[in-house]
C-alpha cells in the first residue's frame, strides 16, 4: 500500500523543561488506512521516546486516546491518516482536564464524579439462582447508553463546565439515566435527587455537542432532557397532591 | 524506604483481576489491584461475541447442561484439556453469569426475557450468553462499577516488575509508579497475577497494543515453569489491514466465508459444523485457501453478513458494523468483510490449579495468564470471558483464606536488598551505549513469530525462529536508552517488555519444536497427526542460565476418553 508523510504539529508539555509547553513538528511515513495512533506509536519508536500519550486497544473500544486533533476531539486510533494528509495537523490534548505530560490527562475529576452517582446496579431483591427478566426492546434502550466507554471527550467540548466546574458532565449523566430506566435498579428518587440540581440535569445547555462527538453514539442530551421531563412532572404530580390535600381540608 | 502492604495484591485490573479483587474484599481482607493502565483500558473490554453457560435459554429453550458444555470444551481442547478442571469451570459458569446479570450486566434477552444465548464455533447448543457484540466492554464495566461501589483501590498505571520471594514463598512485588519513576515495593501475604495474554509478540493480532505478558514473564523469572505456551491461538477472523477481531458471533449470526472463487470452502474442511468449527480448524482452512492461492490479493478471504440483512446486523452485530466502517471503510450490510487469521488468545501460561495456586506458594494466577488448563490445544470460543470470572473469583477466594488474618509485615531489610538489587541492574542498563532501538528488535521478533511460528509449523523454520531469538536475546544487551530517568520513561518500559516477550517467544518455539505431533492450535507440517501416545501431556519450560529446559506432566482426563475430533 501507497504511504506518504504525515506531517504532525504536536501541543508538547513536559513540568520538567524550560520552557514546559511547546509545538514540536514531527515528520512520518503513514500508509493509507492506518490510523493515528499507529503514526504517534511509530513517532515514539523511531523520533522521540519522550512523547507520551495513552493507549491500549487500538479499536476504539478502549477510550485510552481521546485528544484533540485539528480542534477536534476525537480517538486517536479511530482517525484514519488519510484526513490529516495535506497540511499540517495540530495535536493537542483533550481539553477541559488538567495536563500531565504532552497528551496524557488527568482525569480524576472525572472519575470522582463517576464514583458520585454511584454507578452501580442497586438490584431489587430476586432469588440467587434467577436472572431478571427484561425486555429485550428495553435493553435496547438502555443500550445507546450503556456504551460508553468513558473516555472523557463529551467533558472536553461541553459549555456548561464554563459556568460550574461542579457539573456532573455528560458520561456521568448518561450513566445515571442508564440506571434510572434499568428496571433491575431499585432506585428511582434517589438518582432523579442526585442529578435535580444545577451541577446536574439543569446545568446543561442542550446544545448537543456531547451527542456530535461521542465516538460511541451515545446520546447524553437526550438522557439529560428526559430526566429533566420526569422531575418537572414529579414536581407538578407532588404540586397537585399537596393542592388538592388543601382543598380537601377547606 | 517506602514499603506499601496489603493483604492481597492483584495485578491486572482486566476481568479476571477485578473478579478476584471483589472476592478478597467480600472475604474481608484488605485488598489492591494493581495495572499499567486505568481498569477500563483493560484488553477483556474487546471481547465481543459472549461468555458461555448452560443456562438452556438459547432463543427458545433446550436442554442443555453443563456436562454438555464440559464434552464440547474437552473436545474442542483437542483433549489437553485438564478435564477436572474444565468440569469446575463449566459447573460454576451458570451462577457466574447470573451473578454478572445481578450486578448490571446488560445482556441480550430471548422473546421470554431470560438471557440470550447464540450458537459458537465448536459448541453442540446455543451456549453463548452475549450483550449485543459488546459482551467483553459490558462485563468489564459491570466489574469496574462494582470495584467503584467497594471503594477498592487501585494503582493505576503502575507497572509491576518484578516479584519478591523469599523462602519460597511469593511475600510481594516490586512496583513502578510510571508518571512519578518510583519504584515501591509492595508487601502483599498473596498477589494474584491476572495480567492477560502476551499476542504482542506476533506481528498479525487481534491483541491490544498492551498485551505483552508481564505476568507470565515475572513467574518465569522467578523460576515457575511456564505450561503449554507452544498452543497459541490464531483466530480465523481479523479484520485484514488492521488485524482487529471479527467476532465469531458474526458466523454464529450465520456469517458465511468466501474465497476469491466464490466458494464456500468450510465444506471442504468441517462439512457439519461449516463455519462453526472450532477455531483451530476455520484458521486453518482459511489459511490453506489463501496460500493455495484462492484468497483476495493473495492475502485475506470474505466474511460474508450480507444475507443477514440490516435489521439483524444493526441488531445483533453493532460493533462489527462500526468496526467495519471505521477500520476498513466498508459497510457489511451491502459489502463482504475482508478477513484474515491472526493470533487472538494464549493457551498456555502459568501452571494454576482449579483454585488459581502456582507452585510457588503466595502465588497465584487467574485469567488469560494462567494455564489451569481449560483449553487445552484450543479454546472454544465463548470460554475465555468465562474462564476469567470462575478462576477469578476462585483465586480470590482461596487467597483469601489461605493469608488468614494473621499479622504478618514485610522483612524491611530483605526488601531492601531487592530494592537496592533492581535499581543496580537499572543503572548497568541506563549506562549502556545505544548501539540498537527496541523498536528494531521487537518488529523483527513479530514477523518471525507469525511467519515461522504462526499456523503452519515446521522444524527447519522453528529452528530459523529458535535462532532468530537467540540472536534478539544477544541484541537485547545493545539496546540502550537515550533518558536515564524512570518517569514516562516508554524506552525503559519498552526495554523491559521486550526483554520478556523474548523469553516467552523463546518457550514458545522450543515447546513446538519439541512436540512433535499436531494437536489443535499446534499444527506441525511435518507431523500432521495427533500423537496420543507421546504427546497427550502438558509442556513445562523452565528458565535456566543455558536457556529453556523442557519437562512434561500428566493430562487429568476423567470421563471424557480422548477420541479423534470430526465436525
Amino acid at each position: 500500500m501507497k504511504s506518504s508523510l504525515l506531517t504532525l504539529r504536536i501541543n508538547r508539555f513536559q513540568k520538567e523543561k524550560d520552557p514546559q509547553q511547546w509545538i514540536q513538528i514531527f515528520q512520518v511515513e503513514a500508509r493509507k488506512g492506518t490510523n493515528l495512533l499507529e503514526a504517534l506509536l511509530r513517532i515514539q519508536d523511531e523520533s522521540d521516546g519522550t512523547l507520551a500519550f495513552r493507549y491500549s486497544c487500538r479499536g476504539a473500544v478502549c477510550g485510552s486516546c481521546a485528544m484533540k486533533v485539528n480542534g477536534n476531539l476525537v480517538l486517536a486510533c479511530r482517525t484514519h491518516v488519510e484526513d490529516l494528509f495535506g497540511k499540517p495537523a495540530l495535536v493537542e490534548p483533550l481539553p477541559f482536564f488538567p495536563v500531565i505530560r504532552d497528551l496524557i490527562v488527568d482525569m480524576s475529576l472525572f472519575f470522582e464524579h463517576f464514583r458520585e452517582m454511584e454507578p452501580y446496579l442497586h438490584g431489587k431483591p430476586i432469588p440467587s439462582q434467577l436472572e431478571y427478566l427484561m425486555e429485550e426492546e428495553k435493553r435496547k434502550e438502555i443500550d445507546s447508553y450503556i456504551n460508553c466507554i468513558l473516555c472523557g471527550i463529551c467533558f472536553g467540548n461541553c459549555p456548561a463546565f464554563e459556568q460550574d466546574t461542579q457539573f456532573l458532565g455528560p458520561a456521568m449523566l448518561a450513566k445515571a439515566y442508564r440506571f434510572l430506566i434499568d428496571p433491575r435498579d431499585r432506585r428511582l428518587e434517589e438518582i432523579l435527587k442526585a442529578v435535580d440540581s444545577q451541577s446536574g440535569v439543569w446545568g446543561c445547555k442542550t446544545v448537543f455537542n456531547c451527542v456530535k462527538v461521542c465516538p460511541k453514539q451515545v446520546p447524553p442530551t437526550h438522557a439529560i432532557v428526559k430526566m429533566r421531563g420526569r422531575i418537572l412532572r414529579q414536581r407538578i404530580s407532588s404540586l397537585v397532591s399537596s393542592i388538592s390535600s388543601l382543598l380537601s381540608r377547606l | 524506604m517506602e514499603i506499601l502492604s496489603h493483604d492481597i495484591l492483584i495485578v491486572g485490573g482486566g476481568l479476571a483481576g477485578l473478579r478476584a479483587a471483589i472476592e478478597v474484599d467480600s472475604a474481608g481482607r484488605d485488598v489492591a489491584i494493581l495495572s499499567k493502565v486505568h481498569p477500563l483500558r483493560s484488553h477483556s473490554v474487546a471481547a465481543q461475541g459472549g461468555i458461555n453457560a448452560s443456562l438452556g435459554n438459547a432463543p427458545t429453550l433446550v436442554k442443555d447442561t453443563w456436562e454438555n458444555h464440559a464434552h464440547d470444551t474437552i473436545q474442542g481442547s483437542d483433549y489437553l484439556a485438564d478435564q477436572d478442571a474444565v468440569e469446575v469451570m463449566c459447573r460454576e459458569a451458570i451462577e457466574r453469569v447470573i451473578e454478572m446479570e445481578h450486578w448490571g450486566t446488560l445482556f441480550s434477552r430471548t422473546e421470554n426475557g431470560k438471557i440470550a444465548q447464540r450458537p459458537f464455533g465448536g459448541a453442540g447448543y446455543p451456549r453463548t450468553c452475549y450483550s449485543a457484540d459488546r459482551t467483553g466492554h459490558n462485563l468489564l464495566h459491570t466489574l469496574y462499577e462494582q470495584v467503584t461501589g467497594l471503594r477498592i483501590p487501585v494503582y493505576e498505571e503502575w507497572y509491576a516488575l518484578s516479584l519478591i520471594v523469599e523462602d519460597g514463598r511469593c511475600a510481594g512485588i516490586l512496583a513502578l509508579h510510571f508518571f512519578e519513576g518510583k519504584i515501591v515495593p509492595i508487601y502483599a501475604k498473596a498477589v494474584i497475577l491476572a495480567t492477560g495474554g502476551y499476542g504482542r509478540i506476533y506481528l498479525r493480532s487481534t491483541n491490544a497494543v498492551i498485551n505483552t505478558g508481564s505476568g507470565c514473564y515475572l513467574s518465569y523469572q522467578a523460576g515457575i515453569a511456564l505450561e503449554d505456551m507452544e498452543f497459541v491461538q490464531f483466530h480465523p477472523t481479523s479484520l485484514y489491514g488492521t488485524n482487529i477481531l471479527i467476532t465469531e458471533a458474526a458466523r454464529g449470526e450465520g456469517g458465511f466465508l468466501y474465497n476469491a472463487k466464490g466458494e464456500r470452502f468450510m465444506e471442504r474442511y468441517a462439512p457439519k459444523l461449516m463455519e462453526l468449527g472450532p477455531r483451530d480448524i476455520v484458521a486453518r482452512a482459511i489459511q490453506t485457501e489463501i496460500n493455495e492461492g484462492r484468497g483476495f490479493e493473495g492475502e485475506f478471504v470474505h466474511l460474508d453478513l450480507r444475507h443477514l440483512g440490516r435489521e439483524k446486523i444493526l441488531d445483533r452485530l453493532p460493533g462489527i458494523h462500526q468496526i467495519a466502517m471505521d477500520f476498513a471503510g466498508i459497510d457489511p450490510v451491502s459489502v463482504p468483510i475482508p478477513i484474515q487469521p491472526a493470533q487472538h488468545y494464549s493457551m498456555g501460561g502459568i501452571p494454576a490449579n482449579v483454585d488459581g495456586e502456582t507452585p510457588l506458594p503466595g502465588l497465584f494466577a487467574a485469567g488469560e495468564c494462567a494455564c489451569v488448563s481449560v483449553h487445552g490445544a484450543n479454546r472454544l470460543g465463548g470460554n475465555s470471558l468465562l474462564e476469567s470470572v470462575v478462576f477469578g473469583t476462585r483465586a480470590g477466594r482461596k487467597a483469601s483464606q489461605e493469608v488468614g488474618t494473621e499479622k504478618r509485615g514485610p522483612n524491611q531489610t530483605f526488601f531492601q536488598e531487592c530494592l537496592r538489587r533492581y535499581q543496580s541492574g537499572l543503572e548497568d542498563i541506563f549506562k549502556r551505549k545505544r548501539e540498537e532501538a527496541c523498536f528494531q528488535l521487537r518488529n523483527e521478533m513479530k514477523s518471525i513469530m507469525t511467519y515461522q511460528v504462526g499456523i503452519f509449523r515446521k522444524e527447519s523454520d522453528l529452528q530459523r525462529a529458535k535462532e532468530k531469538i537467540k540472536e534478539l536475546k544477544k541484541r537485547l544487551q545493545g539496546v540502550g536508552m537515550k533518558q536515564r530517568t524512570l518517569p514516562f520513561n516508554y524506552e525503559f518500559i519498552q526495554y523491559w517488555e521486550l526483554e520478556g516477550m523474548l523469553d516467552l517467544a523463546e518457550v514458545i518455539v522450543e515447546g513446538a519444536l519439541a512436540r512433535k505431533e499436531s494437536r489443535g492450535s499446534h499444527f506441525r507440517l511435518d507431523y500432521p497427526e495427533r500423537d496420543d501416545r507421546n504427546w497427550l501431556r502438558h509442556t513445562l519450560g523452565f528458565k535456566t542460565p543455558e536457556g529453556v529446559k523442557l519437562d512434561y506432566k500428566e493430562v487429568t482426563v476423567t470421563s471424557y476418553p480422548p477420541m479423534e475430533r470430526k465436525y
